[in-house]
């Protein structure tokens, strides 16, 4: 495919999926976060196997099918289950309100915009386009990890950020090696497991998952 | 072209609501009105008599004129069916918006006019709404304005016919996005207003204009199909402007005015589809989805930017 294509597709991938993160401050309820995550992990599958296709990498298909077995079909059911045993409280009383975390978020893509500009400057591949896009993902993973009470929220902020993350590596090198990558997602999912057993104490604890009250837990 | 432009979205508007009134019945498995009521309705309120209240004053009889005039002047200016129309030299984006928000200042005064509670609740709301969407309309097509160099409307339209490619970049999507959902807030389309409902304390623009009847009552509904249909050929023809004459040639104005009734008539059914899959918002929950709306006009102005 020609460059100008290959390129403009890319850029709408990843501002689709920028979009999707957008999703994750406006909804409230953490079942449209969770699949808000998981249309944002199958644009992310088929950017992989786009810049796959346009750049000749066998290996980038490979992850991207990886990346559909973990992030669309492992991980969101897996989420899933967990909402359903203790995600029952939608979020309240978040630190900011959904207005605020909207406009804040939109001021952190502007930063991202900003802070790429050097890498904007340098780079010579057709993906650079999407880069300061895949750093504002970054940045609103962090701000809903950040402003959210419950624990599934921020779990689900905390994929959005690998998520930008791993869109970061694809725009800006055109992947990272097979076995890092690999590496990443075990990574990736040992850290959902590690998180999901937390969540079930803090729920045992303190009938509920809003980390607030893990307050309580200093006196 | 003063005059085939004004006149061509004046005869479209009604039938464009009949048809998303007539899907949306349809979609709800009702028989609905024809696709042609809204025309009936207006013949209907043109031939009946005025009544005003004891207490209107003189902006209460004005505004409907007001109202009609700003709308009728704003398809005056945009590119309906030809690109670089005929007012060219006025036709700029920030008219637009001006033009837009001078009808709904008017018609806001016009409901808080006759003292009425009803009437002021919904210009209050109105206002509210407004002042969040209109930025974001402005902010919307200044993405595209960036990327073609001016804020004419007519050189927007020309710069995508030039470079197609440019139809599918981040700043026209995410513009397109902030556009629809602004589309729905100004002109007053679920979930920020429903325009079916006959509960007042629901409505939003229904609400400023109960006091009205007769042939004022007439003008300010074709106004707010008109605003309807601007916002549908803002998004269509800014967008995808392919069909639109560039020449006053009358084949491609025929082609033009076809490419026009398609589009409209797309956007009607996805309208239709989308108001009958969701609810309508609480108001306190409107800024949230403005908020979003705006950030995503701030992300085409800076995606534009960023590519220029």
């Amino acid at each position: 495919m020609s460059e100008a294509v290959f390129a403009q597709l890319s850029t709408f991938g990843a501002s689709v999926m920028l979009l999707f993160g957008f999703v994750l401050l406006w909804r409230r309820s953490p079942r449209a976060h969770i699949t808000a995550f998981r249309e944002q992990s199958v644009v992310l599958a088929v950017l992989f196997a786009l810049v796959g296709y346009a750049t000749a990498d066998r290996e980038l298909y490979i992850v991207a099918a990886a990346l559909w077995g973990l992030k669309v079909v492992v991980m969101p059911w897996y989420l899933l289950r967990l909402e359903r045993d203790v995600g029952t409280d939608r979020e309240s009383r978040p630190y900011l309100n959904v207005a605020a975390s909207i406009l804040i978020a939109g001021a952190l893509v502007l930063f991202a915009y900003a802070a790429t500009r050097p890498v904007l400057a340098v780079s010579q591949l057709p993906t650079r386009d999407g880069i300061p896009l895949a750093m504002g993902l970054i940045f609103l993973g962090l701000l809903v990890v950040v402003s959210r009470k419950q624990a599934l929220s921020q779990i689900v902020g905390f994929l959005m950020l690998e998520n930008g993350a791993a869109l970061l590596a694809l725009l800006g090198t055109f992947g990272i090696p097979l076995v890092v990558e690999l590496g990443v997602f075990l990574d990736v999912l040992l850290g959902l497991l590690v998180m999901q057993v937390f969540v079930y104490h803090i729920r045992t604890t303190f009938e509920s998952i809003d980390v607030e009250q893990l307050n309580q837990l200093k006196h | 072209m003063l005059i085939l432009q004004p006149a061509l979205a004046l005869a479209l508007a009604p039938g464009l609501v009949g048809l998303i009134r007539w899907l949306k019945a349809r979609l709800q498995s009702r028989r609905g009105p024809p696709p042609w009521q809204p025309y009936a309705e207006l013949r209907k309120l043109f031939g009946k008599e005025v009544v005003v209240a004891h207490s209107a004053s003189w902006l209460f009889r004005a505004a409907p004129y007001l109202v009609f005039a700003s709308a009728v002047v704003v398809t005056a200016i945009l590119p309906l069916v030809l690109a670089p129309g005929a007012l060219d030299g006025i036709g700029d984006l920030l008219v637009v918006v001006y033009l837009l928000l001078l009808g709904t200042f008017v018609l806001a005064l016009a409901g808080l006019d006759p003292g009425t509670a009803f009437g002021g609740m919904g210009a209050s709301r109105e206002m509210t709404v407004a002042a969040l969407a209109e930025p974001t309309v402005a902010l919307a097509i200044f993405g595209l304005a960036i990327g073609a160099g001016s804020t004419n409307l007519g050189q927007i339209v020309l710069q995508t016919l030039r470079t197609p490619i440019l139809a599918a970049s981040p700043s026209h999507l995410l513009a397109f996005a902030a556009l629809f959902i602004v589309m729905l807030a100004e002109a007053g389309r679920l979930p920020v207003d429903n325009p079916g409902t006959h509960l007042e304390l629901t409505m939003i623009h229904e609400a400023m204009i109960l006091e009205y009847s007769g042939r004022y009552l007439a003008l300010i509904e074709w106004a707010a199909w008109l605003k309807l249909l601007i916002f549908f050929t803002l998004l269509a023809n800014l967008f995808l402007p392919w069909g639109i004459a560039t020449t006053f040639a009358p084949g491609a104005l025929a082609l033009a005015c076809l490419a026009l009734v398609a589009k409209l008539a797309v956007l009607g059914v996805i309208l239709a589809i989308l108001e009958t899959r969701i609810a309508k918002l609480r108001l306190f929950r409107v800024p949230e989805l403005l908020a979003v709306s705006f950030v995503l006009g701030l992300l085409a102005v800076t995606a534009s930017f960023a590519r220029v």
